[in-house]
């Protein structure tokens, strides 16, 4: 129970923080909206796991599946809210974006983090595997932590020396990993077929192993992809850089065409 | 900008669309049983390059998970209650599957055959 434990924190809670710290770094200022996107987001997790055995009955047993999977493209065409507004740079409404920083979170929270609520709901009133349930959150609480303060600092330095666009860049990376990974969410309740499988690199980094957890987390990494998520990944990151870039190419010329 | 926007989240949902194509066939179902966070049968065995129906029954009175990651399928099943997974079409070989609450107890196997008539063998 306690190295799965740590293993279940790895998986559902290094997202969260991940994406916290990615988002801490790349808005400016004021900080009160995580606190607020954090407490919204246990509100809503608490309301969801009290509510998910009727959600799981809609649509005839793909209510999770689905309400998942909507989750996961929120907060990935939420991040291409944050670039449109970081590409208008002289009108940027920070209080629309702390509202957009925050609905991400929230929905992470709710579609990660409920799943280790579910089990620490289901077994914790074992008092057998109690202490290492105990100490096994601990244990990962201390990793995911560590592991989000590398990320912050590494995020910090690359925010300084290459702007806020190198931030929303790992945002970007971060969020198209998540909704490629939720397109299996489709594919187990028959919503779409799927595809052969592209590759497998499952002798080489699984994803049962730590470095597959934290791969995963970085950047929807799959040890066993289908061509579908393979598809789907490249264009959902590629997509909005060649746009954005477009887009900044432009603005810097309009600029320049004005001086 | 507005008509860049509209298109990029245009072509993302044609491919949504594009994909929603899921095959009206009929579908083997196989049924497995989780209890005392054990599968039984452990081992299923289905054909190859054809789609098919897991339902999962929860005897015990703990939620598990099942997971697989060379299937790629993960699923919640509430204590005493049934959820339903379909994998497929696969190649011959074998894909692993275990309770992710309770991995070293909650184990098993799907065997893919080319084969004439499904089974299900224990």
């Amino acid at each position: 129970m306690l190295i799965n434990t740590v293993i279940l924190f790895l998986r559902d809670a290094l997202p969260i923080f991940v994406l916290i710290v990615y988002l801490y770094e790349h808005l400016p200022a004021n900080k009160l909206w995580l606190l607020k996107s954090v407490i919204a987001g246990a509100l809503l997790s608490f309301l969801y796991i009290n509510q998910i055995n009727i959600i799981s009955q809609w649509f005839d047993g793909k209510g999770i599946e689905l309400f998942l999977w909507v989750s996961q493209s929120i907060v990935y065409f939420s991040t291409l809210i944050l670039a449109y507004e970081l590409s208008r740079n002289h009108s940027t409404n920070r209080l629309f974006l702390h509202w957009v920083a925050g609905l991400m979170i929230s929905l992470t929270m709710v579609s990660k983090g409920s799943n280790f609520v579910l089990y620490l709901d289901g077994y914790l009133n074992q008092s057998n595997v109690l202490q290492s349930i105990l100490i096994g959150t601990f244990l990962g609480l201390g990793i995911c932590l560590s592991l989000a303060t590398l990320l912050y600092l590494a995020a910090q330095w690359l925010k300084q020396r290459w702007g806020p666009w190198a931030t929303w860049l790992l945002v970007h990376i971060y969020a198209t990993g998540q909704f490629a990974n939720a397109l299996p969410l489709l594919i187990q309740v028959d919503l779409i077929d799927t595809s052969d499988t592209a590759w497998s690199s499952q002798y080489l980094i699984s994803n049962e192993y730590e470095f597959g957890h934290l791969f995963n987390v970085l950047f929807g990494y799959q040890a066993s992809p289908s061509i579908d998520q393979i598809i789907v990944y490249l264009l959902a990151l590629f997509t909005p850089l060649a746009v954005f870039y477009w887009l900044e190419l432009n603005s810097t010329s309009h600029l320049g065409n004005k001086q | 900008m507005h008509k860049l926007i509209s298109y990029t989240t245009l072509s993302i949902g044609t491919l949504c669309v594009l994909f929603c194509f899921p095959t009206l066939a009929a579908v083997t179902e196989y049924h497995v049983q989780l209890k005392d966070h054990l599968f039984f049968p452990s081992l299923i065995t289905i054909p190859a390059n054809q789609k098919v129906k897991l339902i999962i029954e929860n005897q015990d009175n703990t939620p598990e998970e099942f997971d697989s990651f060379s299937l790629n399928r993960e699923k919640v099943i509430f204590a005493n209650q049934k959820a339903t997974i379909f994998i497929g079409p696969l190649k011959p070989g074998e894909y692993d599957f275990f309770g992710e609450y309770n991995p070293h107890t909650a184990r098993g196997m799907v065997i893919v055959e080319h084969q004439q008539e499904p089974l299900n063998v224990n």
